[in-house]
């Protein structure tokens, strides 16, 4: 058996207890939540522990609540099973439920969390692998190494976002809120906009510490014509990464009229990528009327400018990046239904 | 009594069957649904230490030096061993014995054995490892084929006497040249097979103990435990007497477990050492890099037709990549030409195989051995030879039908055949007629047939001995047990023997136990592999039934003082056919039976008959029996992503005989299954550095239940006339049409010919372009 | 550097005290401490399901469970399926269990304890799904053997025999095969 290397385990019962013993651990902690994750990360050994904080007892970590501006407010500890099918989400962010439905397979679902997914490591070919594995071509810039095996000479790891509800969230403008032990300097508590979470390091592609804990995703009120979809290229039907995935947001108006759009690909690189400018060419169209079919069709032509995949995850990256429009076409497709 | 012996294929009254035919719950299975059965990692036994493996980071290299000096003061080890531990070499084919446990003096791909632990527990054993320090003179390493076959320094075998090649076979019947000029048309084109692997769930393990007068008993994964016997016995130096091989409840195999592996040697040599019962579980990823699984080849065919139809001759060219050892390779290499020559009957045919040694993980015996590779160039050309000259490609395979009590081009005896059969079926079911050629853009159909063994009469190393035997053991409480050296991995073999006992002696299926794949309680059988098991333990089992039967009858008879033909063994009761109400309950009859005997027995045994062509290599391929196959296969291809849906693949199979219809649907189900997916999901390759590209269950996808399209297995019975019953196999044969008929599929619903495996959706999307492109020079249609 | 924790677990109904490490997972727990082997392990981190078990009724994966993570919830494993339907009054196997042995879905067996489980999870929930919701149910359980028919065969069997519907004769089949019998026409736990 794969084993995990030693650790210790300690499993608080509030937030306050658990930013305390990750700040306890000196930046040797690690976060577990759903473990779906982190142990197969531990397993491989390119993350490194000595104390695992459970989060399995912290009560105020869960559930998904409609918050006074009509919004979501949800607990990252909430199940993506939960998140996929919860009436609140299927409607007031569509797209989320869509992606949280699509991560991995059932059990992994079940098992994993929002924040989990939010909070996923990067992935490449060359860094989810055993520790045999990665020895036996020198590891990799992301852990160990000083190559980098998906750009020759690169000096910035290129492992990809991975994570299907990153791309919704980003979407829906969420914002998150997270917590550190309080220190003379302050309570530790900060809230950061989705998109400032990520950086371009596939080492670590967030501007939070590892130990730095999500306390609660806020998705703001959409409209009423507000539509969201999010579509998800992989082999099987199951348990597979994304090997592309897109969310896309249409706001509509009341005559049917794009007031805003919106579209976030994933699994390119370090971060989500946010096709902006080609979106904004939807406004002012309508679904159903021929300005709207070309625009698509545009969106789509800059959609495959903007987004090169590399070779980091596995699948032909060439492939990947002829599929980039005809996803951007399918995401925008779900929106609508 | 003769091993050879026919039983006829009816049932042993002469009336109507009561067991066979039937789909009998399996006999292990409820130990299965309630997590009882005890598989190889499930043996705990007191103060077990833990053994793992040290494997090399290249993927060839010399090895200067080793150190263990660390590892063995680490507390908690107690032994670590070397190549230089266990120097001698094994192979499962005694003629190309390259395998050592643990490397000696060089390794030959990344994850080649290098040196093993035993430690009190895994995580021990493990921090051990890391400390075992080795010095390697890297080597040049090979990845492709075709240049194995032309430098041959550094050999990957020094004493190998062809360079890196290893094997060649050149056969060739008829004039093959006579016959292209003779033919209307004749194509030519280059085929490619990629590489897959079995990925049995349960990853190999074993578990060996010692005991204080020198016995040796050792639990394994695996398939064959007769030959894992010989070779672990004849490595470690100890009689064969005095090591007890015993297959526990095996967690699929496929082929892959059809080898002895490095992990049977390191636990026995562990335990003599340590004197302790040690374990050695594989994690995933080792399984990945033991693979034995199947040669990616690339292939040239020629076949050429008559305008009628008629096959005229083929001529074939292979260069089979077998990775780092020989494992079953010289057998790969005849397969790969010898088992074409059905279900289609030609009168001339070539082929030219030859295997060669890369750096990567040896290839071996996957599911249909060595044929399934062929058969896919095969197919999809006789599709184009139909399209070229415009017949139905499933009257084209009808009109080359081979047909029955015949002889392939290259002399292998064919009994039945239902292959015919096996069109019929699939063309109604898949309502061929009326939708080929008919369905929607992206939506198509495709036919495929194939023809494999049921076992072989090359028993791998030369003797006269049967190639299958039993021992059945008559309790007086009505109980009778069967001792089967043969292998039940999930196939069914046991509940096979059971259902034999059940019609012979008129047993309830609940006062019949197998013990099987022990080797000090059962005779020898040769393991499974070559589709062989029903076949030849069925009529072994068969051939003890008869004796034992004989002497219950006898005896009853005796006692009754009627004629012998008089007794009659129904179920659970034993009666006079004059006078029924004479009768005593089976329990009864074994009294009868043991009081006039003396305690009661009998022994079965099955041998093949002499078969297979005059000619070096002619028994190769040379079965008692032959199974044949055909499939349409229905497909969706989604022109954007070039993605293939996969929809349904019906499945007919001539079994001879269905001696269990739900196990042997099963199989069918299964084969098709695993054929099928693995074109469009599976690829078993290196990168550029030599290293397995994705060695876990994630990267090497399975398909998933969503994934896999809708089987539908179609049972037809040709009735053997050697067969138990008549029956043959079912669990290979029904592989090996899935991946043409896909192909054939895909042209049906796009118009474009994929000849080169897997299937990517890139490939795909690559072949519509050009497709696209040639369609708009010649200003033709899509599809 | 890891803890030995004394945990109080609950499994298959069951309150049991043991001990241990910090970074054993709950499969090694369940399998070389307490002695529940039916559980299995594939693949090692989560790819294959064969070590999925029931967490509070639903499908989880226990080899990405930490031993210490598991007090509180109750765990059943393959080896709980018959005693709790026993406890439940039922009698002979669960449906679950029954239906995959007379379907044949049981050939190398290894996945079969997590499958069962999965669809033992998908009918408490939904005790009519269709094919469609049946397959995707079990999509995070990989089977190397069957191809899934029988696997599913058996979910539809034990579906339609709760419901008191006819059951689908298989492509193969001429007629009912799993109530085939030697020593008596009825199906079920009767051999």
């Amino acid at each position: 058996m794969l084993r995990l290397p030693k650790f210790n385990l300690v499993s608080p019962k509030s937030i306050d207890e658990v930013v305390q013993a990750l700040a306890d651990s000196k930046g040797r902690g690690r976060i577990l939540a759903g473990g779906t994750d982190l142990l197969p990360n531990l397993k491989h050994e390119f993350i490194e522990a000595d104390i695992v904080v459970s989060l399995g007892e912290v009560d105020e970590l869960r559930g998904i609540e409609v918050s006074a501006d009509g919004g979501l407010s949800i607990g990252p500890l909430t199940s993506l099973a939960d998140i996929a099918s919860n009436e609140h989400v299927l409607r007031i962010a569509p797209a989320l439920a869509q992606a949280a439905g699509t991560v991995a397979g059932p059990q992994h679902r079940i098992m994993g969390t929002i924040g989990g997914n939010v909070m996923l490591d990067t992935r490449c070919q060359w860094i989810n692998q055993s520790h045999f594995w990665r020895s036996s071509l020198g590891f990799c810039l992301k852990k160990d190494g000083t190559a980098c095996h998906v750009v020759e000479g690169g000096s910035r790891c290129v492992a990809a976002a991975s994570n299907d509800t990153a791309a919704a969230l980003a979407s829906l403008g969420a914002s998150l809120d997270f917590q550190n032990a309080p220190t003379e300097h302050g309570d530790g508590k900060r809230t950061l906009e989705f998109e400032a979470l990520f950086k371009a390091d596939g080492a670590w592609n967030k501007k939070v510490t590892p130990t730095e804990l999500l306390t609660r995703i806020h998705i703001p009120a959409t409209p009423r014509g507000h539509r969201g979809g999010y579509v998800k290229l992989r082999l099987r039907g199951s348990i597979d990464f994304p090997l592309l995935g897109v969310a896309s947001r249409l706001d509509l108006d009341e005559a049917g009229k794009i007031e805003h759009a919106d579209l976030v690909v994933i699994a390119l690189q370090a971060r989500p990528t946010r096709v902006r400018k080609a979106a904004k060419l939807l406004i002012g169209t309508t679904p159903g009327q021929a300005n709207y079919d070309t625009a698509v069709a545009q969106v789509m032509d800059a959609a495959y400018k903007q987004c090169t995949p590399l070779p980091n995850i596995p699948g032909d990256h060439e492939w990947r990046q002829e599929m980039v429009p005809v996803y951007v076409k399918r995401a925008l497709a779900a929106a609508l239904g | 009594m003769g091993a050879r012996d026919q039983h006829g294929s009816g049932a042993p009254w002469g009336d109507d069957f009561r067991a066979v035919g039937k789909s009998l719950r399996k006999i292990e299975g409820l130990s299965k649904a309630t997590g009882e059965a005890v598989y190889a990692d499930d043996i705990v036994l007191p103060g077990m230490l833990h053994a793992k493996t040290l494997r090399s980071p290249h993927a060839h290299a010399r090895i200067v030096s080793i150190d263990a000096s660390k590892a063995l003061a680490l507390e908690g080890v107690h032994a670590v061993i070397t190549g230089a531990d266990l120097p001698t070499k094994y192979g499962v084919i005694p003629w190309t014995k390259d395998e050592n446990a643990l490397a000696v003096d060089k390794v030959r791909f990344i994850g080649d054995e290098v040196a093993a632990v035993a430690a009190v527990d895994e995580d021990t054993a493990n921090a051990a490892v890391r400390l075992i320090e080795v010095e390697y003179e890297e080597l040049y390493s090979y990845f492709e084929p075709e240049e194995s076959l032309e430098r041959h320094e550094p050999a990957i075998h020094e004493k190998n006497k062809h360079g890196n090649v290893s094997k060649h076979v050149e056969l060739d019947f008829g004039d093959v040249d006579a016959a292209f000029a003779s033919a209307d048309v004749v194509l030519e084109d280059d085929f490619v097979f990629h590489g897959s692997t079995h990925a049995a769930i349960e990853p190999h393990c074993a578990v060996a103990r010692t005991s204080a007068d020198g016995l040796v008993t050792l639990w394994s994964s695996t398939q064959i435990t007769h030959y894992v016997q010989r070779e672990v016995s004849r490595v470690l130096g100890i009689p064969q007497s005095r090591l007890r091989v015993i297959q526990p409840v095996l967690g699929g195999a496929f082929g892959g477990k059809s080898d002895p592996f490095s992990l049977e040697f390191v636990v026995s040599k562990l335990a003599l050492i340590t004197g302790r019962p040690v374990k050695m579980l594989w994690t995933r990823e080792e399984v990945f890099y033991a693979h034995r699984g199947r040669h990616p080849m690339n292939l040239r065919y020629k076949t050429g037709v008559t305008k009628d139809g008629q096959i005229t001759g083929v001529d074939a060219k292979i260069l089979i990549d077998g990775g780092s050892y020989s494992s079953f390779g010289l057998v790969t290499t005849y397969y790969s030409g010898q088992l074409l020559t059905g279900p289609y009957d030609f009168p001339s045919y070539r082929f030219n195989s030859t295997r060669v040694f890369t750096n990567k993980p040896p290839c071996g015996p996957k599911r249909g051995h060595g044929s399934v590779q062929p058969r896919f160039a095969f197919e999809i050309q006789l599709d184009e030879l139909a399209e070229a000259i415009d017949m139905d490609p499933i009257e084209l395979r009808r009109k080359n039908d081979i047909g029955e009590s015949t002889k392939t081009v290259n002399g292998q005896r064919v009994t039945s055949n239902g292959f015919g059969r096996c069109l019929d079926e699939v063309e109604r079911a898949s309502e061929w007629k009326s939708r080929r050629g008919k369905l929607p853009m992206g939506a198509g159909l495709g036919v495929a047939g194939s023809m494999y063994i049921s076992g072989t009469n090359y028993p791998i190393y030369p003797n006269d001995m049967p190639q299958a035997g039993i021992q059945l053991k008559v309790d007086r409480s009505g109980l009778v047990t069967a001792f089967t050296g043969g292998n039940d991995i999930g196939q069914g073999s046991s509940s096979v023997v059971r259902t034999i006992l059940c019609e012979e002696l008129g047993l309830d299926p609940l006062d019949v136990r197998v013990v099987a794949a022990d080797t000090d309680l059962c005779p020898v059988d040769l393991g499974a592999y070559s589709s062989r098991v029903t076949f030849m333990v069925g009529n072994a089992t068969i051939d003890a039934c008869r004796k034992l039967r004989k002497l219950i009858v006898e005896a009853v008879a005796a006692k009754w003082e009627i004629d012998a033909k008089r007794v009659y063994l129904g179920t659970g009761e034993v009666f006079d056919t004059d006078e029924r109400e004479t009768k005593i309950t089976t329990r009864e009859a074994f009294e009868i039976a043991e009081a006039f005997h003396d305690t009661l027995g009998s022994t079965g045994a099955y041998n093949t008959p002499t078969l297979g062509g005059d000619y070096r290599g002619g028994s190769i391929g040379a079965s008692p029996a032959y199974s044949f196959t055909a499939h349409v296969v229905e497909v969706d291809v989604d022109t954007e992503t070039g993605m293939i849906d996969l929809k349904n693949v019906w499945v007919a199979h001539d079994c001879g005989r269905a001696l269990n219809p739900m196990l042997v649907a099963g199989q069918m189900e299964g084969s098709a299954y695993m054929g099928i997916v693995e074109a469009v999901f599976e690829n078993h390759r290196v990168n550029r550095f030599g290293l397995h590209s994705g060695p876990s269950l994630l990267d090497y996808p399975l398909a998933t239940s969503v994934d896999t399209p809708e089987l539908h297995a179609l049972i037809v019975e040709s009735i053997d006339p050697e067969g138990p019953y008549g029956g043959k196999e079912a669990g290979e044969g029904p592989l090996h049409p899935a991946l043409p008929a896909l192909s054939n599929a895909i042209f049906d619903a796009v118009g474009i010919r994929l000849r080169e495996l897997p299937f990517t959706p890139g490939r795909v999307l690559a072949a519509l372009r050009e497709k696209a492109a040639a369609d708009s020079q010649t200003g033709g249609t899509s599809c | 550097m890891s803890s030995l924790i004394a945990l109080e677990l609950m499994i298959n109904g069951d309150r049991m005290r043991v001990s241990a490490e910090a970074h054993w997972t709950l499969l090694e727990l369940l399998r070389y401490e307490i002695g529940l082997t039916g559980s299995k392990q594939g693949c090692d981190k989560g790819d294959c399901g064969a070590c999925t078990v029931l967490v509070d009724g639903k499908p989880q994966l226990s080899c990405l469970i930490l031993a210490g993570t598991a007090p509180g919830k109750q765990i059943q494993t393959i080896e709980g399926l018959q005693p709790a339907h026993r406890k439940a009054g039922g009698t002979g196997l669960d449906p679950v269990q029954d239906a995959f042995d007379r379907c044949g879905a049981l050939q190398c067996g290894f996945c079969q304890s997590g499958m069962m489980l999965s669809a033992r999870a998908l009918l408490n929930e939904n005790p009519t799904p269709d094919r469609a919701e049946i397959r995707e149910a079990l999509s995070g359980n990989l089977c190397r053997c069957t191809g899934y028919t029988q696997i599913v065969e058996a979910v539809e069997l034990a579906v339609a025999e709760s419901v008191g519907a006819e059951p689908k004769t298989p492509s193969w089949a001429k007629d009912k095969p799993w109530t085939e019998s030697l020593s008596s026409k009825k199906g079920g736990g009767d051999q």
